[in-house]
């Protein structure tokens, strides 16, 4: 009856009202508790690249759900899509590294995969909980410009470990 | 002293607002066309846009902003006629929300609040999952959730 605007809904006509409190109240969001200072986000660093290790972890993912399909052929149709991802992963982080560095600087491929104790689905499963973990954990610290994409590479690792964790086949 | 939540921020979180709204008006509208198993889930996925919608409101107030109000209604993409459309419906209604929630991480250096929006990706991911399961959208789990493909 009313049409309204076509999702996604536009940000547009919104109210742009100074937010004027420094130190937050209690917010809906959690913000109530004190902050770190100092480890401000969006400050430029001098050592190498933080985001270089979460790269060799994703293509060693991908090594490792590979092995795992190769151990069970049976896991094909359920990690097949984690391997795209975490393959999708690695060349996001590495194009986002090159940005910053201006130069296309190839991360070093990771180690040699150490013979796995067993790559199956558990192995899987722990290492994309690792890789949520580690992509959370660098989440608050990141520039603004590398939040979104840590911060995906996070909720997507996250997703994998909660079905995962979940067999719904035996 | 913390970062506040300043102007950007505050319009990166109205615009998370705005699609909780709107995921809030696309599940009341789907749980006429969708079997008991899925209206089940989709009551669920309303209980947690609530959560979120009442915390954005709060945040807002509480940094002094006026919490955008819901659409009246809504345009579709396609019309809901069926369980499929209807499922359709919710996997782009939970798609805009990521790119809302992505887009509150990519505009805030708010540690509180980068955390806040990483829990909404996470579990935005996590409902956006089992719509696009439900309606046979591949990859389920989206690659990079809240990057509009």
């Amino acid at each position: 009856m009313h049409p309204g605007p076509p999702l996604p809904p536009a940000a547009a006509r919104l109210t742009r009202r100074r937010a004027l409190a420094l130190g937050l109240a209690a917010g809906g969001l959690g913000l109530a508790a004190p902050v770190l200072a100092g480890c401000a986000a969006g400050s430029a660093d001098d050592g190498p690249d933080p985001l270089i290790p979460l790269v060799t972890r994703a293509r060693a993912d991908a090594d490792l759900v590979t092995a795992a399909i190769t151990a069970d052929p049976s896991l094909t149709a359920r990690l097949d899509p984690l391997r795209s991802a975490r393959t999708d992963h690695a060349d996001a982080l590495e194009k986002e590294i090159a940005r910053v560095a201006g130069t296309a600087t190839p991360v070093p491929a990771p180690a040699p995969a150490t013979p796995q104790a067993a790559a199956d689905l558990e192995a899987v499963r722990r290492a994309v909980a690792d890789a949520a973990r580690e992509a959370a954990g660098l989440v608050s610290s990141v520039p603004t410009a590398r939040a979104g994409l840590v911060g995906s590479v996070a909720a997507c690792c996250a997703a994998y470990t909660a079905v995962l964790g979940a067999p719904q086949t035996s | 002293m913390s970062v506040p939540i300043d102007d950007e921020a505050v319009n990166a979180l109205q615009g998370a607002l705005a699609a909780e709204h709107a995921a809030l008006w696309t599940y009341t509208l789907i749980l006429a066309f969708v079997p008991d198993d899925q209206a089940a889930v989709a009551r669920q996925d309303i209980a947690g846009h609530r959560t979120l919608r009442s915390q954005i409101e709060q945040t807002l107030t509480d940094v002094g902003a006026r919490p955008v109000s819901a659409q009246p209604a809504y345009a579709t993409p396609v019309p809901v006629t069926d369980a499929l459309s209807a499922g359709r419906l919710a996997v782009t209604a939970e798609a805009d929300a990521l790119a809302a929630w992505r887009s509150v991480l990519e505009h805030t250096t708010n540690q509180q609040l980068r955390v806040a929006a990483l829990k909404a990706l996470s579990e935005g991911t996590v409902r956006a999952s089992r719509w696009r399961a439900a309606t046979g959208t591949a990859p389920t789990i989206p690659s990079l959730p809240g990057i509009v493909r």
